[in-house]
């Protein structure tokens, strides 16, 4: 017999309504499933995968100790001690947190830490910084309720204020500023890696699954630098001893190798403590005077002048001229700030005694003779900017280095006076590593070497590779024998100060103090006092150049007076640390 | 009561030799519907027990390492903390500081051997 529903059966409408009810849930299902597919899978992968950052570990800076590299900025980690005064208030150990934090964590607490315990409305509220691991194990030890700790890396400088504006900071986003951080903040950040995981409710990561994403972070680089700490430190020290003495505002020093273009200590006062830059009052400090602080050079130029005019071949050292203590330019005179070298003299009395006159008159033989003329300006541009890198970038690894201007000769105000003043060191901005580099090839036969801070790099292994030797960015820019004849004439303008060099050395230089311009014009009662010069065993060896530059506001400070005590105290020092054997 | 059918297989098709046993063994023992349907469902939860036991498994090793990574960089942090200290206690400074340093004198003459 063949079984049926009867048609009108509560039998046959319960089965309808089951089918029915079948039919909904199939319909419900094919829309969760099929059309929604894509948005649930989603979903469940934002629930269950958790995608993490692989923070890239900061490079670290290595500064030399004579050949070897040491670490004078490394990576410390720290904790921030968080608190939920929810959870706080719920086991009521406020107190006892409280006790334990003093004990263990005094310093590094935020003001009123016991007021943040017990805020209301609130799950989170930082009670202390910059807390160490070891602290941090103390306080986990004592298993407190709503209590946490998030790890942040910080920067350790071991020398303290050493080096601080190459250096500059890196801030509490992690990005670095001023100096070598700032400057190859890139190179030094490396990259960060990705993870992307499905974890277990620990935020264990598990292999399940076919989705996981490993990218490995790029660790930054670790430079090492061109800077000797020993040098630098020594640098620093006869620097504020400087500034102390002329009772200076501030002041800055640049020590370069003249045959490779490494800067082996830049200096500047007052400085501060990269560890704390949040505590600075004036961001000025961050500023590296040799690199970002154009000024007028002044006397250390003559340098330049005498340089292009033997190269020239329109004057030597021991060439006369007629010094009458003023010349005519135009509608201005010039006049020497040391007055009574009157008389036929030659171009080396006017640059030992720093005599403004010779020089405009170098620039008139430039030209025709008697007047600073187009062809004679040109000449003195192509040296002083081409050629030497007056008024231009160097290229230096450091943040903010600032261009200058020298004044073409094919600009309105690049006309005979200015260039009189050019001849001289007025009347054009450059910063001390410009001066400092342009000197260096005009000593060192004429070779023009990009200065540099960077030495090498030391790899993950912790192997020191060493950067090739640089070559010269220019050759030939200037002949040898002018290069012979400027160093013998700074040695012998140095020579005039009796005594001061160690016995045995080829030490040269020149003074320079320059005026300041103040709201438009030059200020009579503030001076920028410079030195530049250079010392080694002998005059075919200079091994090093140094450059000082001190200022006080409203102080008339003199390059001789001021400026060169630092260069023989930083260049007698040298003389014995690079252990140069006396030739003389 | 059980029916045998016997067909005709060439040795060719058999693969066996000439002189070698040709006696088949036939089992006396037949499994029904029933116990097949056992048999697939038993061999689908020993297969899924292994898989269970292996997925699992390999989720123990992912405890495991997150473990040793856990200890890999706690050692990584102790080494840093080891070379700031380090660099704290051969930095310039405290060199100008210690005994040694400060027991040095300066030399009064110096004398270079001619090269």
């Amino acid at each position: 017999m063949k079984s049926e529903l009867l048609t009108g059966s509560r039998t046959r409408i319960l089965a309808g309504a089951i089918l029915a009810i079948a039919a909904v849930f199939v319909v419900r299902l094919f829309y969760l499933q099929i059309v929604q597919h894509g948005h649930y899978v989603e979903l469940a992968q934002t629930e269950q995968v958790k995608r993490e950052r692989l923070p890239a570990t900061r490079g670290e800076i290595y500064a030399l100790n004579g050949d070897s590299p040491v670490k004078v900025v490394l990576n410390e980690t720290v904790y921030t001690v968080f608190v939920d005064p929810v959870v706080i208030l719920e086991s009521g150990e406020a107190n006892a947190i409280a006790t334990v934090m003093k004990e263990v964590a005094g310093g590094n607490l935020r003001d009123k830490f016991e007021d943040k315990l017990v805020v209301k409305d609130s799950r989170y509220q930082i009670i202390a910084t910059r807390v160490t691991r070891t602290q941090a194990e103390k306080i986990k030890a004592k298993k407190l309720s709503g209590i946490g700790f998030q790890a942040v890396s910080q920067r350790v400088y071991p020398e303290g204020q050493l080096a601080s504006q190459v250096l500059g900071f890196v801030n509490a986003e992690g990005v670095g500023n001023y100096g070598l951080e700032g400057y190859m903040n890139d190179e030094l950040s490396g990259v960060d890696g990705r993870l992307e995981t499905v974890t277990d409710v620990s935020d264990v990561p598990l292999t399940i699954g076919d989705r996981n994403i490993r990218v490995a972070a790029k660790d930054g680089k670790n430079i090492v630098m061109t800077i000797d700490r020993t040098i630098q430190s020594r640098v620093e020290q006869a620097l504020a001893d400087g500034v102390k003495r002329s009772n200076a505002t501030n002041a800055s020093v640049i020590v370069m190798d003249p045959n490779s273009g490494h800067v082996m200590a830049m200096a500047n006062a007052p400085t501060y403590s990269p560890a704390e830059y949040y505590n600075v009052s004036d961001g000025a400090v961050f500023n590296n005077g040799t690199i970002s602080a154009p000024y007028e050079p002044g006397s250390d130029v003559k340098t330049y002048t005498m340089a292009t005019a033997i190269d020239k071949g329109v004057a030597k050292a021991t060439d006369t001229y007629n010094n009458t203590d003023h010349i005519k330019i135009a509608d201005r005179t010039i006049s020497n700030s040391t007055l009574g070298h009157t008389g036929v003299i030659s171009f080396q009395t006017a640059l030992t005694w720093s005599l403004n006159t010779g020089f405009v008159t170098l620039a008139q033989r430039l030209g025709n003779g008697t007047e600073i003329t187009k062809t004679a300006r040109d000449t003195m541009y192509e040296y002083f900017h081409d050629r030497l890198g007056l008024g231009q970038l160097t290229g230096i690894e450091l943040a903010n280095e600032q261009k200058g201007i020298v004044i073409s000769p094919d600009e309105a105000d690049g006309n005979a006076v200015r260039y009189s003043n050019m001849a001289f060191g007025q009347g054009l901005d450059a910063t001390m590593v410009q001066v400092a580099t342009g000197f260096s090839a005009i000593i060192n036969g004429g070779n023009f070497y990009k200065p540099t801070v960077i030495n090498g790099y030391v790899d993950g292994e912790g192997a020191y590779q060493k950067l090739a030797d640089p070559q010269p960015q220019k050759q030939g820019v200037i002949k040898a024998t002018t290069s012979e004849a400027i160093k013998e004439m700074t040695h012998i303008a140095r020579s005039s100060f009796n005594g001061i060099d160690k016995a045995g050395y080829y030490v040269g230089g020149k003074t320079g103090t320059s005026q300041v311009i103040k709201d438009g014009v030059y200020s009579e009662d503030e001076t920028i006092a410079t030195y530049l010069g250079y010392g080694g065993s002998d005059i075919d060896h200079p091994e090093y150049v140094i450059m000082v530059s001190i200022h006080g506001d409203h102080r008339i400070l003199g390059g001789s007076t001021d400026a060169m005590p630092i260069f023989t105290d930083i260049s007698n020092w040298m003389l014995d640390y690079l252990k140069i054997q006396p030739k003389g | 009561m059980s029916q045998t059918t016997n067909y005709y297989v060439s040795r060719r098709q058999q693969n066996w030799s000439r002189n070698q046993n040709t006696t088949r063994f036939q089992s006396a023992v037949k499994l029904g519907p029933v116990a097949h349907t056992v048999l697939v469902a038993l061999m689908i939860i020993v297969l899924g027990l292994i898989y269970v036991t292996q997925a699992t498994r390999t989720t123990g090793y992912d405890y495991e390492a997150q473990k040793i990574d856990s200890q890999i960089a706690a050692y990584n942090q102790q080494k840093g903390e080891l070379e700031v200290e380090n660099a704290r206690l051969t930095a310039l400074e405290t060199v100008k500081n210690s005994s040694v340093a400060k027991a040095m004198t300066t030399p009064s003459n110096t004398q270079y051997v001619q090269e």
